[in-house]
């Protein structure tokens, strides 16, 4: 067997190995398996996600503003439901948790809060995911659930 | 012999990661991916800012009043701030798709995926930035003929 043939047989072994390996989106999807990190990171994108969509609606639906006031009312409307202020409030919450995490990532990509590097030692826990890096996490959060009832509080009260 | 990690090779390691590319269309090297994080977080702190005074905006005098079609075209008449709706148009489009982007392509590696994702990306982002800058004029009162 010459030795070019010996390193495709590698070669497709270490291929099927890692299609069976392969979870695809449901392992990218999974939020739990890997702790908070993960769980931040699901959420950014997620949240990122959800508020791209938003943004081009929220062209799309300003945009009814140049054919007229009826136009403009008509389009209104549709956030004027239960289910719009729903929306609206999930809007509110998702685009605060996507700037307090944000803020955090930009620190934390920049190396600022990881904690010094040390010797991995049993029960090997990262000392990336450390007390600022999970505080940070859950300001976000307890800040997006303010965001939200303070929204909630405004356009369930008829925007007095 | 089995190659060992040493401080030497995953230094090399560093500076070829730091030295990532994006082929955009064909193989001509556009931008860095290093570079393309920086416009990602300098374009999210300048839309914090900008986003805030749009919410500001509507806050300052009952939230339904705020919507009404007359106070919004006021709103769209002011220059400022039809300029300062055009940078948070700007500055979404550019952070909300490049997320999509690194997003898409954490999913799949292969080259053609890659390339579709770029041109899908430059493409949707300045649609949006097109069809939002059309009602900003439209509204401010310029006539696009």
């Amino acid at each position: 067997m010459t030795s070019a043939t010996s390193a495709k047989r590698i070669d497709d072994n270490k291929n099927k190995s890692n299609r069976a390996n392969r979870e695809g989106l449901r392992g990218w999807l999974n939020p739990i398996r890997y702790g908070w990190e993960r769980v931040s990171y699901w959420f950014q994108r997620l949240t990122g996600i959800f508020l791209l969509v938003y943004f081009i609606g929220h062209v799309y639906e300003t945009s009814s503003l140049v054919s007229g006031p009826d136009a403009w009312a008509a389009m209104l409307e549709m956030t004027q439901t239960i289910g719009g202020h729903i929306f609206l409030i999930l809007v509110i919450g998702a685009s605060t948790f996507h700037t307090i995490n944000g803020i955090r990532l930009i620190f934390t990509h920049s190396g600022q809060g990881l904690g010094t590097p040390g010797r991995p030692d049993y029960p090997y826990d990262p000392t990336s995911v450390n007390n600022k890096q999970r505080s940070g996490l859950w300001i976000a959060f307890i800040l997006a659930a303010v965001a939200m009832l303070y929204g909630a509080n405004v356009l369930f009260s008829g925007g007095e | 012999m089995n190659k060992q990690m040493t401080s030497d090779n995953t230094g090399n390691n560093r500076n070829k990661n730091k030295n990532t590319t994006t082929k955009w269309f064909s193989n001509v090297t556009l931008i860095r991916e290093s570079q393309i994080m920086k416009i990602h977080y300098i374009t999210a702190v300048g839309a914090l800012f900008v986003v805030a005074i749009h919410i500001m905006m509507r806050l300052i005098m009952p939230f339904n009043m705020s919507l009404e079609f007359e106070n919004v075209i006021l709103n769209y008449k002011n220059v400022f701030y039809a300029l300062l709706l055009e940078s948070i148009l700007i500055l979404i489009a550019i952070h909300g798709f490049n997320g999509l982007r690194v997003i898409l392509l954490e999913i799949r590696q292969t080259q053609i995926w890659e390339r579709g994702v770029n041109i899908l990306v430059i493409v949707a982002m300045i649609g949006i930035i097109a069809y939002g800058t059309r009602t900003i004029i439209i509204a401010n009162g310029f006539s696009l003929g």
